[in-house]
């Protein structure tokens, strides 16, 4: 079966993809300015020391060989320990990653239970005042910085009103969810107007296609036609744009977790940037590309089994 | 809601006025006004924007401060005015100069054609799909906090996107007769590029400026927010933000209305962006 | 209009049909007052050139046009005027007792879904086969129109498909719930010459098997002349002349009719002159007072250019909208005898 070619081919496309995220994050934190053993001792740290703290962390060997190190390391699973948490990177990275998954996750699918019902609405009403009103409510969302809605939602459903907690993470799952729903919210919204406004265009596109006709003149019900071929041929563009923007996803998710103070990856990539601490972003950097391919890999997937055109 | 009545012809008459799309003018409108803005802040801002009034810690809109005080005493609406001229530089700085560099070297890629196109392909693709507000403070981080720093940081990023609209502009129109009638006269390529193929790839990119113009409003308000853009107690919308995120439930419009601001500003690049875009469909 | 001596009644029975657009330029007529019959078992061939509203026409029975288009007039099908019939209905007869047939089928099937759950669509929404017995009349179907493997090929998707075979597949899903009467809209323009002929031939054939009527709608006179038994021309949107092709051939009664018959190239021992028809069609927003074809046409008078001609019945059967149709008929007839399909 074609698609099962197709996933296939595809999973294997991710060992070159793996490899090449390995050595550009290696050759990331190896050629960024700023002496790692010098940072961890300080300025006033004596030449001696420097030397020795560099043998220990194997920095005086040529670049190869330290990537062969480095590479057998991520295999074992080791990432190397945190300068500034005093801790083994895989072990903070596989406390702080699910938190900011578990938030990417849930805004993703706010956004497409937004984005899909009111793309549809306002292009069924094209040109009408709901099309106008769905248009310009997302236009604002869309100019609205992250973190000053953020704050409002705080402010207005936490702090005020009371409906939900004031940041934070909680404890159990459901918990959690909980938690996280005001900043899901938050990063939900932007990607939201972005898909709805393509995923409008699309579904227009769709509607004037002459299958569409043909689909009407063998006399099918209108949903029918709304669900089986108006949709399916209008999320492919949208899905494309989905796995594009995980990037700007992620970038939300460090503000948002910032604002509502949630211990996840982003806010931790921002402190160890400042903090210099290179394992730590080296192994999250690692983490979060891994995690951007595999979510194009399944946008892939979902593309092929919608569009067969695309597996062949 | 019947598909029949659903289903519109292809042709759409968006409205015009003067004949010209009404996004155009609205958003021209909010950007003249905020140019004015930033351009003589001191004619229309009641106060200076660092000048403490100690008699107004934290005061909510009155006669005397319209849109507030913060916790400084400092005018909120003053300031707000002030900001215009640093964000709409950052508008600017952190646009423009990607948007030269992206639109030459796109031109040369998409003349170039087939390998080299595929390769500056894959590479575009790499960049884009990574985050990049992340890109951004990990750049800044290491140059340092402080608004220019983060033009450079921007900058690096930000000229693929150019790159890419204008080399498959280019790839398209160098198929077109008068690309060959350059070159059956005998023109250099690079007068071909530059005088008859780039003009008239140019329009996708200048759409595009617009938009990105609003992004990096975003952008450089989300580090000013974050203390590594604009450094306090510069008049920038994002900084004033974070001062009053902490006092968003005693006196909330130090937080507000510098947002406010933000969005109309964002707004008004996205309608003059779209009506650009209408406005060039059309001439075609 | 039809006379009364007619025996048999129309299956498909059109009346004044008018078809506008709101365009800058105005309310546009692209189907103006068109009135004509479809007989039981009959192939009509519904010819003109392009933009002579020859596809409107039969969106306009299928109520198929979109907004801004009005449809005014009746249609009769079985007794009751498509054109006002309520939703619920109207459904029942799309796909169900009159199908449709589109002139590019890659464009007509949708491309994300398999040939076989295409033609399933119909059989549901129009039969009461269960899942099995649909199964089975698909692929009856896909050997009926001529396509191999009918059971893998089920599965596949249209851009699996050479051009003749999406072409035969589209036929197959529109004929899967046995309609009686067939609308196709130019469906062979866009295919090679000899897979065209395959393609009539498979038309004639189920026409001939499944009992239907067909309007064909084509702007190629040869391929009228193959396959239709009436036809009616087109032109800027009106109804110029209708009657059995081989009378109209040999005794074109519209001087529009005798330029298209003119223009057809003829493999035969004499070599004619091509006729061509000087002038171009009107632009639909300015269609000329009086007959449409008054600037175009060698016999027109004063009264063409004032008096728009009714569409009047000269002989059973034929109808002409001409003031001068006897000078017209005098001139002669263009092209040799045409042998009856």
């Amino acid at each position: 079966m074609p698609l099962l070619s197709y996933i296939f081919r595809r999973v294997l496309q991710l060992i070159p993809t793996f490899i090449f995220i390995l050595v550009v994050v290696f050759l990331l934190v190896h050629l960024l300015p700023g002496d790692p053993a010098s940072a961890m001792l300080g300025d006033r740290a004596l030449d001696a020391d420097v030397a020795r703290i560099k043998h220990d962390l194997g920095l005086d060997q040529p670049l190869p060989i330290q990537f062969l190190y480095f590479a057998r390391q991520v295999a074992s699973g080791d990432l190397g320990t945190s300068i500034s948490l005093k801790a083994p990177v895989a072990t903070i990275i596989a406390q702080r990653l699910p938190v900011t998954l578990l938030l990417t996750v849930m805004a993703a699918l706010i956004a497409l239970l937004l984005a899909v019902p009111l793309a549809f609405l306002a292009a069924l009403r094209r040109d009408k005042v709901s099309d106008a009103t769905i248009r310009g409510a997302f236009q604002i969302g869309l100019s609205m910085p992250v973190f000053y809605l953020g704050l409002v939602l705080l402010t207005v459903f936490a702090a005020v009103l009371h409906w939900f907690p004031v940041g934070g993470y909680g404890e159990t799952f459901l918990d959690h969810v909980y938690h996280l729903i005001l900043p899901a919210l938050t990063l939900a919204l932007s990607l939201a107007a972005v898909l709805m406004r393509n995923l409008r265009a699309a579904i227009i596109g769709v509607l004037g296609a002459e299958y569409v006709d043909f689909a009407r003149a063998k006399g099918l019900k209108a949903r029918l036609i709304l669900f089986r071929h108006v949709l399916r041929n209008a999320l492919i563009s949208t899905v494309t744009l989905f796995g594009l923007s995980v990037g700007t996803l992620l970038g939300g998710a460090v503000i948002t977790e910032t604002v509502f103070a949630v211990p996840g990856a982003g806010r931790l990539m921002i402190d160890s940037i400042y903090g210099r601490d290179y394992p730590m972003v080296q192994g999250l950097t690692l983490a979060l590309a891994v995690f951007v391919s595999l979510t194009f890999l399944l946008t892939d997937i979902v593309q092929a089994w919608l569009d067969p055109r695309v597996a062949r | 809601m019947t598909l029949t009545a659903a289903v519109t012809p292809a042709r759409v008459r968006r409205a015009r006025l003067f004949r010209l799309p009404v996004t155009l003018i609205a958003g021209g409108i909010i950007l003249l006004i905020s140019l004015f803005l930033g351009i003589f802040p001191w004619l229309v801002a009641p106060y200076d924007p660092t000048a403490f009034d100690y008699n107004a810690l934290l005061g909510p809109p009155s006669p005397a401060h319209l849109l507030g005080a913060d916790s400084f005493g400092r005018d909120v609406l003053s300031r707000v005015i002030y900001a215009y001229g640093l964000d709409l530089q950052i508008a600017v700085f952190a646009t423009v100069p990607a948007f030269i560099v992206g639109s030459l070297v796109g031109a040369l890629v998409g003349y170039a054609g087939n390998v080299v196109e595929a390769v500056f392909g894959r590479i575009v693709d790499a960049i884009i799909t990574f985050p990049f507000l992340v890109l951004v403070i990990a750049i800044v981080a290491v140059l340092g906090p402080g608004l220019n720093n983060m033009y450079v940081a921007v900058f690096i990023l930000d000229w693929v996107f150019y790159a890419r609209l204008v080399s498959a502009e280019v790839r398209v129109q160098k198929r077109l007769d008068y690309a060959d009638a350059g070159r059956v006269m005998g023109y250099r390529p690079m007068r071909i590029i530059l005088r008859h193929l780039l003009p008239n790839s140019i329009s996708p990119a200048i759409v595009y400026l617009m938009t990105d113009m609003a992004l990096a409003i975003l952008l450089g308000s989300s580090l000013g927010y974050l203390g590594l853009g604009a450094q306090p107690p510069a008049a920038e919308w994002g900084v004033q933000i974070a001062d009053g995120k902490n006092f968003m439930n005693t006196a909330w419009w130090i937080g507000v209305f510098p947002g406010i601001a933000i969005v109309v500003t964002g707004l008004g690049f996205s309608l003059l962006g779209d009506g650009l875009a209408e406005l060039l469909r059309t001439k075609k | 209009m039809p006379s009364a001596a007619t025996a048999t009644a129309p299956a498909l029975s059109v009346r004044n049909l008018t078809t506008t657009f709101s365009t800058p330029a105005g309310r546009v007529a692209a189907v103006d007052s068109v009135s004509f019959d479809v007989m039981p078992g009959e192939v009509l061939g519904l010819v003109g050139e392009s933009g002579s509203g020859k596809s409107v026409t039969l969106r306009s029975i299928m109520r198929l046009v979109h907004a801004p288009g009005e449809v005014t007039g009746s249609a009769h099908w079985q007794g009751r005027d498509l054109l006002t019939l309520n939703e619920r209905d109207l459904r029942k007869v799309r796909g169900g007792e009159i199908a449709m047939i589109f002139q590019e089928p890659m464009t007509a099937l949708n491309p994300v879904l398999p040939v076989g759950l295409q033609i399933e669509e119909n059989l549901h929404a129009h039969t009461t086969l269960d899942r099995a017995g649909r199964d089975r009349r698909a692929r009856e179907l896909m050997d009926l129109v001529g396509i191999p493997e009918a059971g893998r090929r089920l599965h596949d998707y249209p851009h699996q498909f050479s051009g003749g075979m999406r072409q035969r597949a589209m036929i197959a899903i529109s004929l899967a719930s046995n309609p009686r009467l067939l609308l196709a809209d130019e469906p062979t323009t866009a295919l090679d010459v000899t897979i065209q002929d395959q393609i009539l031939k498979l038309i004639l054939e189920l026409k001939r098997e499944l009992g239907m009527s067909v309007v064909f709608v084509t702007h190629d006179l040869g391929v009228v002349a193959a396959t239709c038994d009436r036809l009616a021309v087109m032109y800027a949107g009106r109804i110029v002349e209708t009657g059995p092709v081989s009378t109209v051939f040999a005794e074109p009664r519209h001087a529009y009719t005798r330029g298209l018959l003119g223009s057809v190239p003829q493999s035969g021992a004499e070599r004619t002159m091509l006729l061509s028809i000087e002038g171009t069609p009107p632009s639909l927003a300015a269609i000329p007072p009086g007959c449409a074809f008054n600037p175009r046409c060698s016999f027109a008078t004063d009264i063409c250019r004032t008096e728009r001609p009714a569409l009047l019945e000269i002989a059973p059967t034929h109808l002409v909208a001409c003031h001068h149709h006897d000078r017209v008929a005098a001139a002669g007839s263009p092209v040799a005898e045409v042998a009856a399909p």
